[in-house]
């Protein structure tokens, strides 16, 4: 709070300006949670902005007549694996950095600035033809692949700041007991790090199951597509069909609400503290 | 194996070696950074040399084409396509990065006072940045699909007539930023929030007490302390702009007439539309280019900090 006493009339005009602010924000997403339980002709026909006569229909039709399912179930497999992945390699990698200096590990954070902006069409391409010939199109394992490496840089970098707040005293008890330095970094560091491990594990969930780019390059097929690009599917085919598209990205968008309230108060450590102390 | 005499030396001055290696220090650094590397070399390293490669040859996704040189350049810089999409990644880039940056500083200058609710207030104005992309352009949309769409009732409430958002070549580009603009401010926000609060407040009471008003503490206060982060946050926001598929590709698919394709939907197009591997190579190897130049400059000013 950089400026002192604030009177609470102010304190109450910021307050109402913030709730007006938010709501304008969120409008889409008010709106479009609001949409999916009208259905398509209610939704063309009526003159007000607020729902009327609220229906579960487009929701029943997902269910039905979609593979909504298999999408989700998709999408969890994808997300949940390429999480374990990227927050095993990038605590190992995250400790190298935290502890240790030197030619090789100045060279790796620069190659992880590489990463971070590389532009992911550049590597699609060679992989899209390696992968052809290795017979991963369509397998989730292609997917996973490159989700590990596109969290790789945040992951790291986060992993590395949480190992900054473990006092280093630790670690060298445990040397002088004889414990060897990576039985150190298992034993010691890596229990108290729980906390941070779940916050990388979490983002790196959030984001394999909002990513679109990559999936829709290498998913082609129905029952490999994970939500995203199911969803672009469903806006190619019944592109006039608002309700069921609201009611599918209106449940999209409840597993990402729930990991969020999760992660909330992690958040700027590993997007900010990460992309800006390098 | 079970334990047995010493037979080759060979294995065991090899075995010896390692552990001395191991027990010296230097080896645990290069293990642990190991698999991460492996999968930077696979991923990043071997596409990059071999786009490299395919940038100067023809060829389509199922097989190999000849060597070309540099023609695969020289016809872009003859295309209008590569132009246009040239000159629209930088104009996303400038708006986007302008756009973001002035309603984060301004939300998180709000943010940074004394109101009720304030945690609330952080997550709730975070959701565009975290909701996927798909669900952002489904719900933008609707509002603005067609002359029924709610965007369209409103101006026509107030007498106007319809725009056709998606249909129109420069209302097509100002929704893609606009709605850009909108899945990028919560960074901003957060991000700047962050910053704002490290700032020394022995520095505004020094100023107040000098007799700064709000608005010279805000212009000799705090934004010279934002300086260094807003410099590398604008640079960061640049990079993602530039590499953004989501947005154009699920709004308008770069259309209409291409107006909304910049260099990442035209390498997609170029490569898994056209099939032509060469060209949509090259053209993610420019991006690439753009962007490192950028990155150089990035780490240069770490440096100098």
């Amino acid at each position: 709070m950089a400026y002192p006493a604030t009177s609470p009339a102010r304190r109450w005009s910021l307050f109402w300006l913030l709730v007006a602010i938010t709501l304008v924000v969120n409008l889409p997403i008010i709106l479009m949670v609001m949409n999916s339980f009208q259905t398509t002709e209610q939704l063309v026909s009526r003159t007000s902005i607020l729902p009327h006569d609220l229906t579960l229909a487009n929701y029943r039709y997902l269910n039905e007549r979609t593979s909504f399912w298999q999408f989700l179930w998709n999408s969890f497999t994808v997300s949940g694996v390429s999480t374990v992945t990227s927050a095993a390699i990038a605590a190992l990698a995250g400790y190298a950095l935290s502890r240790f200096r030197g030619r090789l590990v100045t060279g790796y954070s620069r190659a992880l600035f590489v990463v971070q902006m590389f532009p992911i069409i550049l590597a699609l391409i060679p992989l899209f033809i390696l992968f052809r010939t290795l017979g991963l199109i369509n397998s989730p394992l292609s997917v996973i692949i490159l989700y590990t490496v596109v969290h790789l840089p945040f992951a790291t970098w986060m992993a590395r700041a949480f190992f900054d707040t473990i006092p280093r005293e630790l670690e060298d008890a445990a040397l002088v007991d004889g414990c060897s330095r990576f039985g150190a970094f298992v034993r010691i560091v890596l229990p108290l790090s729980g906390p941070g491990l779940a916050a990388i594990g979490i983002f790196s969930f959030l984001f394999s199951y909002n990513e679109f780019f990559v999936a829709n390059v290498f998913l082609k097929d129905q029952s490999a597509m994970t939500l995203p690009v199911g969803i672009t599917m469903f806006m190619q085919q019944y592109s006039t069909d608002w309700g069921s598209l609201m009611a599918a990205a209106t449940l999209t968008v409840v597993p990402t609400f729930i990991l969020f309230l999760g992660i909330q108060k992690w958040i700027t450590y590993g997007a900010v503290s990460g992309g800006v102390k390098g | 194996m079970t334990v047995q005499p010493r037979l080759a030396g060979e294995t065991g001055s090899w075995r010896a070696s390692a552990r001395s290696w191991y027990a010296s220090g230097d080896a645990l650094p290069f293990l642990l950074l190991a698999p991460s590397i492996v999968l930077m070399l696979a991923v990043i390293a071997y596409p990059m040399l071999t786009g490299f490669m395919y940038g100067f040859s023809t060829g389509t996704l199922l097989k190999p084409g000849k060597f070309v040189g540099l023609d695969n350049y020289l016809r872009l810089l003859q295309s209008p396509d590569f132009l246009h999409a040239l000159w629209f990644s930088l104009l996303f880039a400038v708006f986007n990065v302008i756009g973001c940056y002035v309603l984060g500083l301004a939300l998180a200058l709000l943010m940074n006072q004394d109101v009720p609710f304030r945690g609330f207030f952080r997550v709730a104005l975070l959701l565009p940045w975290i909701v996927p992309s798909i669900v952002s352009i489904v719900s933008w949309r609707w509002m603005m699909a067609d002359q029924h769409a709610l965007f369209n009732q409103i101006i026509g409430a107030f007498g106007g007539s319809p725009i056709y958002f998606l249909s129109d070549q420069n209302w097509a580009i100002a929704a893609v930023i606009v709605i850009k603009i909108w899945r990028s401010f919560p960074f901003m926000m957060l991000s700047l929030l962050a910053a704002l609060q490290g700032i020394d407040r022995s520095l505004y009471e020094a100023a107040a007490l000098d007799g700064a008003s709000r608005w010279n503490q805000l212009r000799f206060v705090t934004m010279p302390q934002l300086r260094n982060i807003s410099i590398v946050l604008c640079l960061l926001m640049t990079i993602w702009t530039v590499n953004d598929f989501d947005t154009p590709w699920l709004l308008t698919q770069g259309g209409p007439a291409n107006a909304t394709e910049n260099l990442v939907l035209l390498a997609y197009r170029y490569t898994f539309g056209r099939n032509d591997v060469g060209l949509g190579s090259a053209v993610s190897f420019i991006t690439l280019i753009i962007l490192m130049v950028l990155v150089v400059v990035m780490l240069r000013r770490q440096r100098e900090r």
